[in-house]
């Protein structure tokens, strides 16, 4: 696609939105809540014609720009300066995970009608974080990537701080100490990448064989490029989030506002896995393909930890961020994986679970507006007075548990199909993840749904229209996938090769 | 015709489309909506049925899913076994959507129940027709959720809450055990497609302990799905669900998807006699392990709930013994007469509004048609002579012999005496004697639930004749015509095993007449002599209790476990880290104290500092 400034227009069309917003008036809440929601549709209606252009058959990257941004060191004094750009660009695996973003915040933003407070800032801060995540996932420079990156946590910050439940400040706190540590460790890592390789660029970087490299440059031993990528890892491993650094992530989902969850578990923790892709096994393939086991093996416990512990939860919100844990273990089993099929189911899961979650997150909100709770124990037998809000929320809760037909079976299966063929018997005990769900999922959602209705839920509404079509389309979506999961698959399969031509696999 | 077969499952989908958006404000038109759309299905599938008798077979795929140089196909494939069972499936829906019009009137939510009993339809037409062990997979999976979904039904009963989650995860338990097996065999093979997968194995391509292990993986999942021991718990719990579902899938259709699999999946069960073996031993256990619980319980449900567990273990030991026929033969037999048993019993509580049999008697003569019906369908899976399950039964125990399993042919033999025995002890207690029901006012089912009734019964009493020693083996010649891989070595009738049988069942229905019809010998006969069986019997062996001891309290004390672990120590730690960051800030802050006094003698002391360095290391000018 020779279409330079398309990119840069999708990731920043938010700004449209922001701007008007910005010359608006506090008070008016409608306007301000419509001018916001319509806001988001503008760069999910450019990610669906992007997706529609994008050709599938190309293996380079689309829609590239690349311009010199930051020029460091002096022509005259060293004779030759190294210069940081501004490049975007995308291949399947970024295209897809840009539409989830676009599709996800058009949701959030219509689940952000039930926000009642200061909804212009509210709305300022959700538009810049769109940015911020549009960004990172178009960049195809690490400086580009880190700016981006960062642009995501400040509004976040705010988003928990503000809009938040009763303990809102201790979990933003936790979210911006966790995150920016993380983000500090991922700083050093691109620094040292780029001093010893003299690019920033992320394609370039990947066609990078460091072992062939002088030995002068520290970066041509592979004990280096253990501790570099192991550093990669980390940074990376506190955004997915891996046992045993996944606290943060519980707070977040249970004090942050409903559509700011949406996103977080939506997208936000997708960046760690997308970080896991492009840069830990893009840039060091053979030191990735030995950490395999180990990655596994933490894949494992993710899986298995988080949902053993969901199992025990009493509050619904931490029922499911634990299944978060646990479902992004199931992303790590596939990357460790090495071979196309795990990768593509650990791509799949990235998606797949962005829509469930920010599903099953948008149904919280739906049930809270109207019960004030979601300690579990204070509600039952919603299907009496909500029917159509129990089956949308038992439809996520069977896609959650991998039921085939929805997105998350396809995923699940693809990771096992890939991990059988690599690690037959850790692939064996993560099929008791497979059980525990089960579990974990029906206990919470027939006990919000089935059994004795409670005397003051007798008659709470049930969906209205403005909620009804954003859940439509979530299950529909995930329906989509369920069923004819090509839709993700011909655009990725590309991505994936490149992936898995530096492992040999 | 046998190119139209993927029509049949279509319909039932669009019953479940439409039914889910317009169920709600229709009532008896969201029944004709299921009912009128299943004959449809019901009508293409016979066609089919009779074409792939003449010969046809088709086999159709679509390229689904890459995943790097595979491509994952889907599609339909129409053979001997499948065509029987896409119309035997479409026949029995058919009839008890019919019957759950009239069953069914009063729910408010009979829309979304329809909706329903269209998606079950349609996952379990779709299994049938799988050319693929992926897509067989995702439509067992779907019949189950499906399952699950009817089960818990009346969401507000905690029973049926309780039971329909109990279903959901111990069949998911046998599913993943069949997830292993599949993507083992897809490792071996390189294809989910059964004509590959078969062709791998009869060529040798997969080591026999693979073949063994993935045999027996997929059994297990067969196991959760047919109601088999040790996952056989979930099934008599099910009965939570309305009587027609019962009847539909767990009598009838879903349940016997597991026995289906092993036939299907049967030339690799021949290539490892300890796969055959295991299935066998598992299905004889099962067949009079549930059968001897059946002997005792007082809900008439429960009772035709084992009875399903029994001729399920039946159907496994036949197919276990190497008689492919026989099993398959006795899962047709069984949908008929089951699904009667449960439609007529259906009909029974609707009329006293209880499912205690102890509270019920004397309605043979209200029930002028149910009546005579349940008695043809116990007549029919006692095995009593020249009616379907006689015929059907005596193939297993000839081809249970024939393979030298005495023992299993004794147990065999001892289990058909208990099903006689119960069913007629569910016949006389329900039927016979004084009426101990509360309801005074006591009717005749409707039509539209006595027609199924009565066609079924026709099938029961004639359903058998399909293949018999005596008439013609058809069933046998056709699936002998289109294969010759499967093994199939009828050998034909035994006159003796026959005799033997049939004195056995006689003598239980001989039995359950002194003991419930004549009142010749006490009930309390035995359960007063050794009253320890009978409680063993009537709590089920305390498998249910066992569970709940071992797996429930361990993985409950586990996760307990893990949640006070993540909360004290990993969060701990965090806690911690954060306390020490913030003693440091403290620390540091009261260094910035604005007091410039401090920071002059800090200065002065760093200053002295740098000079004795430089003094003792020699300095910057060296």
């Amino acid at each position: 696609m020779s279409d330079p400034y398309f990119l840069s227009i999708l990731i920043f069309s938010p700004l449209v939105g922001m701007i008007v917003l910005a010359f608006m008036p506090k008070d008016v809440k409608a306007p301000l809540r419509t001018v916001g929601f319509l806001a988001t549709l503008l760069p999910l209606i450019l990610a669906l014609i992007a997706f529609v252009r994008f050709n599938a058959d190309m293996g380079e990257l689309q829609f590239v720009t690349s311009v010199p941004w930051i020029e460091i060191g002096d022509p005259e004094v060293t004779n030759s300066s190294l210069y940081i750009y501004y490049a975007l660009g995308v291949d399947g695996l970024s295209l897809l995970l840009i539409l989830l973003t676009t599709i996800i915040t058009a949701l959030a933003a219509a689940a952000s009608v039930k926000i009642q407070k200061e909804i212009k800032g509210y709305y300022l801060l959700f538009l810049l974080l769109e940015v911020g995540m549009l960004g990172v996932f178009a960049s195809q420079n690490l400086l580009l990537f880190f700016v981006f990156f960062e642009m995501t946590l400040v509004p976040t910050y705010f988003l928990i701080a503000k809009w938040g439940y009763r303990e809102r400040e201790k979990a933003a706190n936790m979210f911006l100490i966790y995150n920016g540590l993380g983000s500090a460790v991922m700083l050093i890592a691109f620094i040292v990448l780029f001093t010893q390789t003299g690019t920033m660029n992320i394609e370039k970087l990947q066609a990078i064989d460091f072992s062939r490299l002088p030995s002068t440059v520290p970066l041509a031993h592979s004990a280096f490029r253990y501790g570099l990528l192991f550093a990669l890892i980390v940074a990376f491993a506190v955004k997915l989030p891996i046992f045993p650094l996944h606290s943060w992530m519980l707070r977040v989902h249970a004090e942050a506002p409903v559509p700011t969850v949406m996103i977080h578990s939506g997208i936000l923790l997708k960046i760690g896995a997308y970080g896991l892709i492009r840069f830990c096994m893009g840039f060091f393939p053979e030191a990735f393909a030995d950490f395999a086991y180990g990655l596994a093996i933490l894949g494992l416990i993710n899986l298995l930890y988080g949902a053993f512990i969901a199992f025990r939860q009493s509050d619904f919100k931490l029922v499911l961020a634990y299944s978060s844990v646990s479902h992004m273990g199931i992303v790590l089993l596939g990357l460790a994986a090495l071979n196309t099929a795990g990768i593509q189911g650990a791509v799949f899961q990235v998606i797949s679970h962005g829509m469930i979650s920010a599903m099953l997150f948008f149904m919280v909100g739906v049930f809270y507006e109207r019960t004030h709770t979601t300690e579990l124990r204070n509600i039952s037998g919603l299907a009496k007075s909500m029917p159509r809000t129990s089956g949308l929320l038992l439809a996520a809760g069977l896609a959650s548990l991998g039921l085939p037909g929805m997105s998350g079976f396809i995923s699940e299966f693809m990771a096992f199909l890939g991990l059988f063929e690599r690690l037959p018997v850790l692939a064996a005990i993560g099929t008791l993840g497979i059980i525990v769900t089960a579990v974990y999922v029906l206990r919470a959602v027939m006990k919000i749904t089935f059994g004795k209705t409670k005397e003051e839920h007798q008659s709470v509404a049930d969906l209205r229209l403005v909620e009804l079509l954003p859940a439509a389309v979530m299950i529909g979506v995930i329906i989509l996938i369920g069923v004819y999961p090509a839709v993700l698959a011909d655009s990725l399969h590309l991505a994936i090769d490149s992936v898995l031509v530096g492992i040999g696999g | 015709m046998v190119d139209y077969a993927w029509l049949v499952p279509l319909f039932p989908l669009l019953s479940f489309v439409i039914l889910l958006f317009f169920g709600q404000r229709w009532r008896s038109g969201a029944a004709y909506t299921g009912v009128i759309l299943t004959f449809l299905s019901f009508v293409v599938a016979v066609t089919v049925l009779i074409d792939q008798i003449g010969g046809s077979t088709a086999a159709v795929t679509f390229d689904w899913l890459r995943i790097g140089d595979t491509v994952l196909s889907m599609g339909f494939a129409v053979q001997p076994l499948n065509a029987l069972m896409l119309a035997l499936v479409a026949f029995v829906s058919f009839l008890v959507q019919l019957y759950s019009k009239g069953y069914m009137a009063e729910d408010p939510r009979i829309g979304i129940f329809f909706a329903y009993l269209g998606l079950f339809t349609f996952s379990m037409l779709a299994l049938v027709i799988s050319p693929n062990l992926l897509q067989f997979y995702i439509f067992w999976e779907l019949v189950g959720v499906c399952s699950f979904l009817l089960i818990g039904f009346y969401y507000y009963k905690e029973e049926a809450k309780a039971a329909a989650k109990k279903a959901f995860i111990v069949t998911r338990i046998g599913d993943v055990a069949l997830f292993i097996g599949m993507i083992l065999l897809f490792w071996q093979a390189g294809s989910f497609a059964f004509a590959d997968i078969f062709e791998a194995v009869e060529a040798g391509n997969i080591a026999p302990g693979m073949v063994t292990l993935t045999a027996i993986l997929i059994f297990v999942g067969a196991v959760g799905k047919s109601g088999q021991f040790p996952l056989h718990t979930w099934l008599p719990d099910a009965m939570e669900g309305p009587t027609p579902v019962s009847a539909l899938i767990h009598a009838a259709t879903m349940v016997a998807a597991g026995v289906y699999l092993v036939a299907l999946m049967y030339p690799l069960y021949l290539a490892s006699s300890a796969a055959m073996l295991t299935v066998a031993i598992v299905g004889g256990f099962t067949a009079i392990f549930a059968a001897s619980i059946g002997l005792v319980q007082r809900d008439v449900k429960r009772v035709l709930a084992y009875s399903t567990v029994s001729q399920l273990g039946y159907m496994m030991l036949a197919l276990g013994v190497g008689g492919y026929v026989a099993g398959v033969f006795h899962l047709m037999t069984h949908a008929f007469f089951k699904a009667l048993l449960f439609l007529a019993a259906g009909s029974v509580i609707h009329a006293v509004n209880t499912q205690d049999i102890e509270k019920m008697g004397g309605l043979w003569k209200k029930l002028r048609f149910t009546g005579p019906l349940f008695l043809a369908g116990a007549l029919a899976i006692s095995g009593f002579p020249l009616l379907s399950g006689f015929f059907s039964k005596d193939e297993i125990f000839v081809a249970t012999l024939g393979a030298g399993r005495w023992i299993l042919f004794a147990i065999a033999l001892i289990a058909a005496f208990f099903t006689a025995f119960y069913m007629f002890r569910l016949f006389f207690l329900i039927f016979q004697g004084e009426a101990r029901h509360e309801e005074k006012d006591v009717y005749e089912s409707p039509g539209s639930m006595l027609v199924p009734m009565i066609v079924l019964g026709v099938c029961a009493v004639l359903g058998g004749y399909v293949n018999t020693a005596w008439f013609g083996t058809f069933l046998a010649d056709w699936f002998g015509s289109s294969t010759n891989s499967l093994g199939i070595d009828e050998s034909g009738g035994s006159p003796g095993v026959t005799i033997i049988a049939t004195v056995v069942v006689l003598g239980g229905i001989y039995l359950a007449w002194l003991i419930y019809g004549k009142r010749a010998i006490s009930r309390e006969w035995l359960s007063g002599r050794v009253p320890w069986v009978h409680k063993v019997l009537y709590r089920k062996y305390y498998v249910d209790e066992g569970y709940h001891h071992t797996i429930v309290w361990f993985t409950s004390g586990f996760s307990r476990f893990l949640g006070f672990f993540d909360r004290f120590f990993v969060n701990g730690l965090v806690e911690l880290s954060a306390v020490l960051v913030r003693a440091v800030g403290g620390m540091v802050r009261r260094l910035q104290s604005g007091q410039v006094q401090t920071y002059g003698t800090v200065v002065l002391i760093g200053f002295v500092v740098v000079i004795l360095i430089m003094a003792v290391t020699g300095g910057y000018f060296q």
